[in-house]
């Protein structure tokens, strides 16, 4: 696994993003320097910046191991990434830029003067700030070990330490300029190696066109796959292998529980259960669920179906090619399975702690609203790429699929380009372009966590009357502590497909911050009672519907429970189609049992909406 | 004798203070806003909202190949892109025409 030329790759990454980090120190001041930069950042280089922070790991190698592992319904991912700006975009970025408050919480609390919602606001986002690092750090462990050949937990470790050096070192400021560059650089890393595998592998009609002539996924040359002990494969035709040494298996009925779509991993099968067989140096892999009790190196045929991991549902081609294909279609109620992804997407984005953070750094509301349809251009030329490495990965490296390895496509694929020297250089560019993506949405989220951390928690409960210097070293403090508690859940996640675990932190801040952001913004009826419950009922339904999911995946029982009642399974997995409604409800419902507005909403709903040449507009919180 | 109404840039003072004349305009302003707001999120919900509606309706939409390339594919991962660029757009002229016909009637 380990490529020399992708370790360089990130190496090189590294060492700029680090140095324009400090390069950035040198203006990176007071602690208003730190959390908005000032708001002297130009649009372009705004939006730019955004777009860097926004195409995180889920993005840059989520989207296309995923499409890999499911075909077509993924497409909604990255479609919905980009339309969740132009919900932010209609519904809250001229109004919200004119209100001139840092985040969430001081719009919480601004609008509805209260200090109790800003607690409950601040708890949130550090809820779906620590969600949003889980798959960033994911894809941190994945790349960095694949590159350097070291275990998953050193990937995780060395990236947290880097980007929390980069956090304290330059604070936002050094942000905006590293995550600008990062865009840049993502942008490149994802096209240029696309156009040369297009080069290499045919046109995207011609690959569809391969792809479509097997309905099994089989590689077009032999593959050497490794089972470890413990590894337990699907294997839908039975295959004629070869091995490197006879080895132990227990061969299982059937293959495993459709729960796979959920993103949870799946329990392991019972030890002791299944047919006990000695596989020979050349045999063949019996239908059914391989469970490998010793290890072994196993060539494929080319031509030959490839098995699939415990973690990778067994795809027909027409049903990946189509859409409800195994990731809809498998979760047994295929349309409210995708809209409640779209939904939760949509709705989400403008709920994620360090992406409203950057529109304060435009001038005025106009620049706001061109910055957000900007990004909305720049991602969606980003997204058009990344399923075709999920097309190209099907075709020409199916063996990911054994071992549960589809969110490595990006990674994995230029190095099957020749000559050599080509593969390693794509592979080196794929390389920096990830690390560009977890190093950049991860230092957004830990600015945002110490922010919340720091000066909320700090600055405005244990000690109030702190001076500058003081907020400081908090904040410092806070982004160490935020980096740590990231690393400690990155472990966690290993076996957990990205985008799905991003998929949750959207579908909790869309059903909490959504219905809070769109009623404070456009209706006087919202009373403080009123925001507070349906923010909170919205936020804490969802997060438990999540839980109840990533739980199952440690209890048969539930999961037991959860195939027989698909629509229940779904509603859990993808909460946001019932919670959104919930929290507009709660929040209509309240406020109407008891009417009553805060004080002064006359004096807010101008602030927020009388067009800023009126020269009305006060920053309402004016630090 | 002009009412102070009258007076250029008084409706302005109107929505400064918080008047009931000034949250007159302000609601006409909100309104305006929100409707064309509710009308772009419309137009983007039923772009998108209708291609699983059609996949299953009519689950031969899912076969059909263009170059080779199945349709679905097309619409929904080339097509969605330049689709909501034009959408949103719109939406950002038409705000700013709103924010300037307002400021317009207001100012001095």
């Amino acid at each position: 696994m380990t490529s020399p030329a992708a370790l360089i790759g990130l190496l090189v990454m590294l060492v700029a993003t680090v140095a324009v980090g400090v390069f950035a120190r040198r203006f990176a001041r007071t602690t208003s320097d730190f959390l908005v930069a000032a708001r002297a950042v130009r649009p372009a280089a705004n939006a730019a910046a955004i777009s860097g922070e926004y195409l995180s790991a889920a993005s840059f190698l989520g989207i296309a191991g995923l499409v890999m592992k499911f075909g077509y319904d993924v497409l909604w991912y990255p479609v919905g990434y980009a339309a969740g700006y132009l919900v932010l975009l209609v519904f809250i970025a001229g109004p919200l830029r004119r209100f001139g408050a840092y985040t969430i919480p001081d719009f919480a609390e601004g609008r509805f003067n209260s200090p109790g919602f800003r607690r409950l606001a601040v708890g949130l986002v550090i809820v779906v700030g620590l969600f949003y690092t889980l798959p960033q750090m994911k894809a941190a462990g994945i790349t960095v070990a694949s590159a350097a050949g070291v275990p998953y937990a050193a990937g995780v470790a060395v990236t947290a330490v880097v980007v929390v050096t980069i956090v304290v070192a330059g604070g936002m400021r050094g942000v905006t300029l590293v995550q600008a560059m990062q865009f840049a650089v993502k942008l490149f890393a994802i096209t240029v190696p696309v156009f040369v595998l297009l080069l290499h592998f045919g046109t995207p009609g011609g690959l569809f066109a391969a792809v479509a002539r097997h309905e099994a996924a089989a590689p077009p040359r032999p593959v050497v796959v490794h089972a470890a002990v413990g590894d337990e494969w699907q294997v839908t035709q039975a295959v004629s292998v070869h091995l490197d040494r006879p080895a132990a298996v227990r061969v299982l009925a059937g293959t495993g529980p459709q729960a796979v779509y959920v993103g949870a991993p799946q329990a392991p099968s019972p030890s002791g259960a299944g047919a006990a067989v000695t596989l020979g140096t050349d045999d063949t892999l019996p239908v059914g669920r391989v469970h490998w009790d010793q290890a072994a190196d196993v060539r494929l045929a080319a031509g030959a179906p490839v098995p699939y991991g415990a973690q990778t549902p067994p795809s027909a081609t027409s049903s990946w090619l189509a859409p409800f294909g195994p990731l809809a279609g498998g979760s047994g109620q295929p349309l409210l399975f995708t809209y409640s992804l779209l939904v939760a997407i949509l709705c989400g984005t403008m709920g994620l702690p360090h992406i409203l953070v950057r529109f304060y750094t435009n001038p005025d509301a106009r620049a706001a609203r061109r910055t957000a349809w900007l990004v909305l251009a720049l991602v969606g030329l980003f997204y058009v790429w990344t399923p075709l490495y999920g097309v190209i990965g099907r075709l020409q490296a199916p063996e990911l699929y054994t071992g549960n390895l589809t969110d490595s496509v990006v990674l994995l694929l230029p190095r099957q380009v020749g000559p050599r020297l080509v593969g390693d250089l794509l592979a080196a560019i794929t390389a920096a372009g990830a690390f560009a993506a977890f190093a950049a949405t991860l230092s957004g989220l830990l600015i945002s966590l110490a922010g919340a951390l720091g000066h909320d928690i700090y600055g405005r409960w244990l000690r109030p009357g702190a001076g500058g210097p003081a907020r400081s070293r908090a904040f410092r403090a806070s982004a160490l502590m935020a980096g740590l508690a990231a690393a400690l859940l990155g472990l966690l996640v290993e076996n957990f497909d990205i985008s799905v675990l991003v998929g949750w932190a959207f579908a909790i801040a869309a059903s909490s911050f959504f219905p809070l952001l769109v009623l404070g913004i456009w209706w006087y009826g919202l009373t403080t009672a009123g925001a507070t419950t349906g923010t909170a009922v919205g936020g804490i339904a969802a997060t438990l519907a999540i839980v109840t999911t990533m739980l199952a995946a440690a209890s048969p029982g539930l999961t037991a429970v959860l195939i027989r009642h698909p629509a229940l399974a779904v509603v859990l997995a993808q909460p946001a189609i019932v919670t959104i409604p919930l929290a507009f409800a709660v929040m209509v419902g309240v406020s109407l049992a008891r009417p009553g507005p805060p004080a002064g909403v006359a004096a807010k709903l101008v602030q927020l909406h009388i067009p800023d040449r009126l020269g009305l507009r006060r920053d309402y919180i004016p630090e | 004798m002009l009412t102070d109404r009258h007076v250029p840039g008084g409706e302005l003072r109107e929505l400064e203070e918080q008047t009931p004349v000034g949250a007159i305009f302000l609601d006409a302003l909100m309104h305006r806003q929100l409707a064309l707001s509710l009308r772009v999120a419309a137009i983007l919900v039923a772009v998108l909202g209708a291609q699983p509606l059609l996949a299953w309706l009519w689950p031969a939409y899912g076969a059909i190949r263009v170059f080779s390339i199945p349709l679905p594919w097309l619409v929904l991962g080339v097509a969605s892109y330049p689709l909501m660029i034009a959408i949103g757009l719109y939406y950002v002229r038409h705000a700013e025409t709103i924010d300037d016909e307002f400021s317009e009637l207001l100012e001095p």
